[in-house]
């Protein structure tokens, strides 16, 4: 029987809230951190609003040494102030733990230009490349597009756009250096990391984890990428009511950003140090549909199995369940086929069970939506109310869960579920459990 | 930096080093000293030298290749450790030799 993995510290740098502290008075008020995009110049884009982190938040301030925060994308600033934020939480010093015996497991992004810098920097050579080639611009000149980026291009700007550029500064910025996993499961990721720092601590490869998600695709193309696929929200007058899963009304999602770590530790590490453990990190089922990159199964299967098999890991039936943390992106198509897995995965007691989308609140973080979404979660339970779905107006007879509308509900809740699902059939399942 | 060549100093591109060297290493310009070693008592790392000769082209307005800068090292400071060895002044020497270069 493998020791049970402890929650010990939580961070979550959201559009509402900072601090995981002030996440919880936002879930709890219902409050939307959707507004018209400041990031960018958004006038001509269809799409025109978005959930940013305050900007009055320097996640640069966590970098040490300053020049370090030079390689670091916003994404990745963002998982290197959670995971400093996530392990004061936990209270765990620097010769607490050996450092070959900690690891990290985080989810990132990663479409194109990371951030408006390097997009700005691609952009002038490719245009600088254009002017100077004959015969119109119809082809890309290479060897022009290579003495323009050569003469225009920081060296070391390319190394922001690291696959693992979040996981590996968190490694350095908090001397971590056993097993270092970079999740890039799109929409998942957050959800997976965590769900494979379990793993890690469960086979004995760690004791401690820092595991979570990031990412920060408020840029133009993010925005643009999304906006072509159909996949958000146009509701730009507004901001704060365009996030409405579940809602008959939805139009799609709103792009959010920041980042979440929990700090997972094997039980009897976290017993022998005398650590307060938040809640336990009981249960991870995952799945890959094999069918379609951005459609779902039909039947929803793939999405019911993950949650099934969690279920399984943790040990327990869909009666032990009171709260799930929904996908909830409020596209058409998830929020109906998640109905469905729910009612598939949990029978007869999926009546009984409260569903709530925190992305209605804070937009969907995609590469750090699982992780945020899983310190929602252990909010849930530490703080006993269940977060509402905000602007849920009128219900779809196709979605028809007590999704506990507009308002936070006081509940005893001992296990909640956190559900992701992402593009390429990814579908991930976590159980967060009563201590 | 004035496109007269004839107007700058030495001085000058010192100061001007130097101010290049705190804005890589994110430092305040009056921690680099003339003698101060760029990675022992600085902190540069290797990708920092790539960083700082990208902002002497940007200041110089002129292209600075990365073997020019290899085979200065090697002639100036053979055999010497390039961790202590590598100071704002054989930095500063090396801005003025592609200051003169492109003068010439």
């Amino acid at each position: 029987m493998p020791e049970r993995v402890a929650i010990t510290g939580v961070s979550a740098i959201t559009p509402v809230a900072t601090t995981a502290a002030d996440f919880a008075a936002a879930l709890r008020a219902g409050r939307s951190g959707v507004r018209p995009i400041s990031a960018f110049p958004a006038a001509g884009f269809e799409t025109r609003i978005a959930a940013e982190v305050d900007g009055a938040f320097d996640p640069s301030s966590f970098a040490q040494p300053r020049k370090a925060a030079k390689l670091m994308s916003r994404a990745t600033l963002f998982a290197v102030a959670a995971a400093a934020m996530a392990r004061q939480d936990a209270g765990l010093g620097s010769g607490d733990v050996d450092p070959e015996r900690l690891a990290v497991s985080l989810g990132a992004g990663g479409m194109g230009p990371v951030d408006l810098d390097m997009l700005q920097g691609q952009h002038a050579a490719i245009l600088a490349a254009a002017r100077e080639q004959e015969g119109g611009y119809e082809h890309t000149d290479l060897a022009a597009f290579a003495r323009a980026y050569r003469a225009l291009t920081n060296p070391i700007q390319g190394l922001r756009g690291l696959p693992n550029s979040a996981a590996a500064n968190v490694a350095i910025q908090q001397n971590a250096r056993g097993p270092n996993n970079t999740i890039a499961t799109a929409c998942t990721s957050g959800t997976q990391a965590i769900g494979e720092g379990m793993r890690l601590i469960r086979s004995g490869a760690a004791d401690v984890v820092f595991a979570g998600g990031t990412d920060a695709m408020v840029n133009p193309v993010g925005i643009l990428g999304f906006g072509l696929l159909g996949t958000l929200s146009r509701r730009n007058d507004e901001p704060e009511r365009a996030s409405r899963p579940f809602d008959r009304d939805r139009d799609g999602f709103v792009v959010g950003e920041g980042a979440a770590v929990v700090v997972l530790e094997r039980e009897s590490f976290a017993r022998a140090r005398g650590a307060r453990v938040l809640a336990e990190a009981a249960g991870y089922g995952v799945t890959c549909d094999a069918y379609r990159i951005t459609d779902e199964r039909p039947d929803a299967s793939g999405a019911t199995a993950a949650i099934r098999r969690c279920l399984e890991d943790a040990g327990a039936d869909p009666g032990d369940v009171q709260y799930i943390n929904a996908h909830g992106t409020g596209t058409k198509m998830n929020d109906q086929l998640e109905t469905r897995a729910i009612r598939a995965a949990l029978g007869a007691h999926a009546q009984a069970v409260a569903v709530s989308s925190t992305k209605s609140m804070i937009g969907h973080l995609v590469a750090a939506a699982g992780a945020v979404e899983c310190v929602a979660c252990v909010i849930a339970l530490a703080e006993q109310f269940l977060p509402p779905t905000i602007n849920y107006d009128t219900p779809d007879p196709e979605c028809d869960l007590d999704y506990v509308p507009n308002r936070a509900r006081p509940r005893r809740i001992d296990a909640a579920l956190s559900n992701s699902f992402g593009f390429g059939g990814q579908n991930a399942c976590l159980m967060i459990r009563r201590w | 930096m004035p496109d007269d060549t004839a107007l700058v100093t030495r001085d000058e591109l010192t100061a001007m080093v130097r101010r290049v060297i705190a804005e890589v290493l994110v430092i305040p310009a009056d921690q680099v000293r003339d003698d101060s070693a760029i990675v022992a008592d600085l902190g540069a790392e290797s990708i920092d030298f790539l960083d700082l000769l990208f902002r002497l082209e940007e200041v110089l307005g002129r292209k600075v290749p990365i073997e020019r800068w290899q085979r200065f090292l090697e002639e100036r400071l053979p055999g010497a450790s390039y961790a202590t060895a590598i100071t704002t002044t054989v930095v500063a020497d090396f801005a003025e030799q592609e200051w003169r270069r492109a003068a010439a």
